[in-house]
């Protein structure tokens, strides 16, 4: 019986030469990368700036905040907040049709892969590529940020969608088949109905995150609060950043709040 | 030994769990605790280690009296006794043997529960206890491509490797089917005659507790209706401890 | 009854055998009416026009053609920036994903009893959701300076926060049995959460981690653009000077880059669970 338990102890898997091998990747890449920690505080005021811009929040400029003219940031959030919704909406509108293309339950597979990749592409330019080259075309102002935002919504809802038609419940389809049902009648009441939850839960999330990325947009002038959010910051007027700052988040957060709500009413019906 | 003197127990919301519980269990007895669903065996099992605090009386195992105890001392306490749950309680995902060893954590320094450094003593003593309930072959296999039966073992096992005096167990065949219970069964008996470990369970099957107990508690509406031996268990026996429960505010 | 159903009444079937069945006034009108609305208010405030987008439409295409052919002499500059990129966001994931772990601990209610300090710390890991990366980035450069600290401070907040509340979602859903038989065997609440909820999340944990990881590396070379480092700082110079070819090149670069660490990030992802 001793013998038994020794030989057992002995035939314990050796696992500990694959963690060391785990713990010295994951150290060596650590190392590797810890280059990236370079303070360039030329100015050394580092820490005076991390403070002004909490006391900007606490101490936030009211006649900005609660300003209603164009220039206010109650106004800039609403601008903001179009750009993200119509952004979503737009980007909606271009991903259905390319992610039915994309998909590989109903597709041939060439013709999904090379969907996918033009997918992948789309996502791989950054946001504010895409701003400089709508500026061309529409000029400086919201109606670039919120071209910009329809394309970069693309990726990310159309991967969802995909991932939706690929969960496609097909049972329903066979028991329309045998009610008798035409093609355009299997698609009205066997797929939509199981697409349409899903789809608008991807996009009141996109939408979410479209709100925080649409602050970015006006780094190249394509409208929203990033512009003046810049210029404050570049003039050191700590209390402007600190209003734009505070109506940013209480505005993603009532925006997160209120999706998730509407996305969990959607999940369970 | 386990002694109940006057124990009760009402949980917050006004309902009685035990009441007025009077019993002695000695060293090395196996004993089954049956009653209907919500009679109270639960509660009464789940007392002895505290894992639920009695309202009145005093409960002593091994000369300690469990309600005075606190923080460190309640948790030294609690590991010279075993407990065994119906949904056995593994770590699916990890293997058989990380499942004992998690019997020897409260003894290890903090980094070695942090790194999951086991020591050799406690890997052997992990595995002698696998083996004592005969899945010693199945150590390094993960806990969730075992059955039911095998999981329990495992459960078993991980109790063994705290060197109980006592060992709980709450309904521990009720997820198994009928012949992996009986096997369950046997091991318990055996752990029983065999290491001398004082066993005491809850359980459905009345057959089962029967055949496989020395002596049986029935139980009924928190109160004890039966406590003698189990060949001594009849019809009058069984109809007193299974009837109708009266509702709460007829009871006298 | 809500307000709407006040307004447009349920309507009532009756059965042939004298059931009597409401149904509910469909939501969709009110839907579609919300969203109708929005969408105007949105057209009005963007300046949404077809007619700029359909005369001025191929302009957007002037820059795209303008990158093609990209060009390939430009590759060898392009290899430190990529490499900073890369570099900003391993690090940047590897602390925020250890940074989140506490703080999911703390957020989880199944294991902190504490009512308060759940929802402190929840409001905590909210709010640092809120700040887009990129200003995120921004303020870091003031505070760090230029460079490729700032993006691998940006980078860690977001996956901080990211990976923060997904943990703790992952927390709340393990299964409780082994915990209860660590306590039952003498275990404190630490011991038995290490010995029990660990080993359980730990797999989804690291999934988490690597998707965040992936997101990271798109994310990282953006930063570039406020001055955080990376690929972004070299883009915005040669789209500053027109070099559009350039710029061609270093989408290509990036585009394999993040296709290549998705595939194996999602490989890692697939044998995890």
């Amino acid at each position: 019986m001793e013998k038994t338990i020794a030989a057992a102890y002995e035939n314990a898997p050796k696992t500990w030469v694959y963690k060391l091998l785990l713990v010295f990747g994951v150290a060596a890449m650590l190392i590797w990368s810890s280059s990236t920690i370079v303070i360039n505080d030329t100015t050394g005021s580092g820490l005076s700036v991390a403070k002004n811009i909490l006391s900007g929040i606490f101490h936030p400029d009211t006649k900005l905040l609660f300003n209603f003219t164009n220039s206010g940031v109650l106004y800039l959030l609403l601008e903001t907040l179009c750009i993200a919704f119509l952004g979503t909406i737009v980007g909606a509108v271009i991903s259905v049709p390319l992610s039915f293309i994309s998909a590989s339950n109903l597709m041939p597979r060439p013709i999904a892969l090379v969907g996918r990749l033009a997918i992948a592409a789309i996502r791989t330019v950054p946001a504010f590529i895409y701003g400089l080259m709508f500026i061309r075309v529409t000029g400086p102002g919201p109606f670039a940020g919120l071209l910009t935002m329809s394309l970069c919504s693309i990726g990310m809802v159309s991967k969802m969608f995909i991932e939706s038609i690929e969960d496609l419940d097909k049972r329903i389809l066979e028991s329309l088949d045998a009610a008798g049902c035409t093609t355009f009648q299997k698609i009205r009441y066997g797929i939509l109905p199981q697409l349409f939850p899903d789809f608008m839960s991807t996009l009141i999330y996109r939408f979410d995150m479209n709100l925080r990325d649409a602050t970015v947009l006006g780094l190249v002038g394509a409208g929203g609060i990033g512009a003046p959010l810049i210029f404050a910051m570049s003039s050191y007027r700590w209390n402007e950043v600190g209003s734009i700052l505070l109506g940013l988040i209480v505005l993603v957060m009532i925006i997160e709040w209120i999706s998730a709500k509407i996305r969990t009413k959607l999940t369970r019906g | 030994m386990i002694v109940f003197d006057h124990v009760s127990k009402v949980y917050p919301n006004g309902t009685v769990g035990l009441k007025d519980i009077n019993l002695s269990i000695q060293d090395g007895e196996f004993v089954a605790i049956i009653g209907r669903s919500g009679a109270g065996k639960s509660t009464l099992l789940r007392s002895v280690n505290r894992m639920h605090d009695i309202t009145e009386g005093t409960l002593t195992v091994e000369g300690v009296n469990v309600s005075t105890l606190k923080g460190k001392e309640l948790r030294r306490f609690r590991r010279g006794i075993g407990m065994v749950f119906q949904s056995f309680n593994l770590v699916s995902r990890t293997t058989v043997i990380r499942n004992v060893l998690a019997a020897r954590v409260p003894e290890m320094p903090f980094w070695r529960v942090l790194l999951g450094a086991f020591r050799k003593e406690d890997k052997i003593t992990a595995l002698e206890s696998l083996d004592k309930v005969g899945i010693l072959d199945k150590a390094y296999i993960r806990a969730d491509q075992l059955s039911g039966g095998q999981q329990q073992r495992v459960a078993l096992a991980r109790t063994l490797a705290q060197n109980p005096k006592i060992i709980l167990a709450d309904e521990p065949v009720a997820a198994l089917d009928p012949v992996t219970a009986k096997q369950v069964m046997e091991d318990f008996v055996r752990i029983n005659k065999e290491m001398g470990i004082s066993i005491l369970l809850n359980i459905h099957h009345v057959e089962l507790a029967i055949e496989y107990a020395d002596r049986i508690i029935g139980i009924h509406a928190g109160q004890i209706v039966y406590d003698g031996p189990s060949k001594e268990v009849n019809q009058d026996v069984l109809d007193a401890i299974y009837k109708e429960a009266v509702p709460q505010g007829k009871q006298t | 009854m809500s307000f709407y159903d006040r307004i447009f009444k349920p309507r009532r079937h009756t059965l042939s055998n004298g059931k009597v069945v409401e149904e509910r006034f469909t939501r969709l009108p009110l839907i579609m009416l919300i969203i109708l609305v929005c969408t105007a208010i949105s057209v009005r405030i963007t300046g949404f026009s077809f007619s700029v987008l359909l005369s001025g439409g191929q302009r957007f295409f002037d820059i795209l053609f303008d990158m093609f052919p990209p060009n390939t002499s430009y590759l060898p500059k392009i290899w430190t920036p990529l490499l900073d990129t890369i570099k900003m966001s391993l690090l940047g994931s590897f602390i925020g994903a250890v940074l989140s772990i506490p703080f999911a601990i703390l957020a989880a209610s199944n294991i902190v009893t504490n009512r308060a300090l759940v929802f402190v710390v929840r409001l905590f890991l909210s709010l640092v959701r809120t700040l887009p990366t990129l200003v995120c980035a921004l303020i870091a450069t003031y505070i760090f300076g230029l460079g490729t600290m700032a993006g691998t401070c940006a980078i860690a907040v977001f996956t901080f926060a990211y990976v923060g509340k997904q943990l703790f979602e992952i927390i709340e859903t393990v299964d409780m049995g082994p915990f209860e038989a660590m306590e039952a065997l003498g275990a404190t609440r630490l011991q038995a959460f290490i010995a029990s909820v660990f080993p359980q999340v730990l797999p989804s944990y690291l999934s988490v981690s690597l998707f965040c990881l992936e997101g990271n590396v798109r994310y990282a070379s953006i930063l570039g653009y406020v001055g955080a480092g990376g690929l972004g700082l070299i883009m915005n110079e040669k789209i500053g000077w027109r070099e559009y070819s350039s710029v061609g090149m270093i989408l290509i670069v990036l585009f394999v880059t993040v296709i290549a660490i998705e595939g194996l990030s999602h490989a890692v992802r697939k044998r995890l669970t």
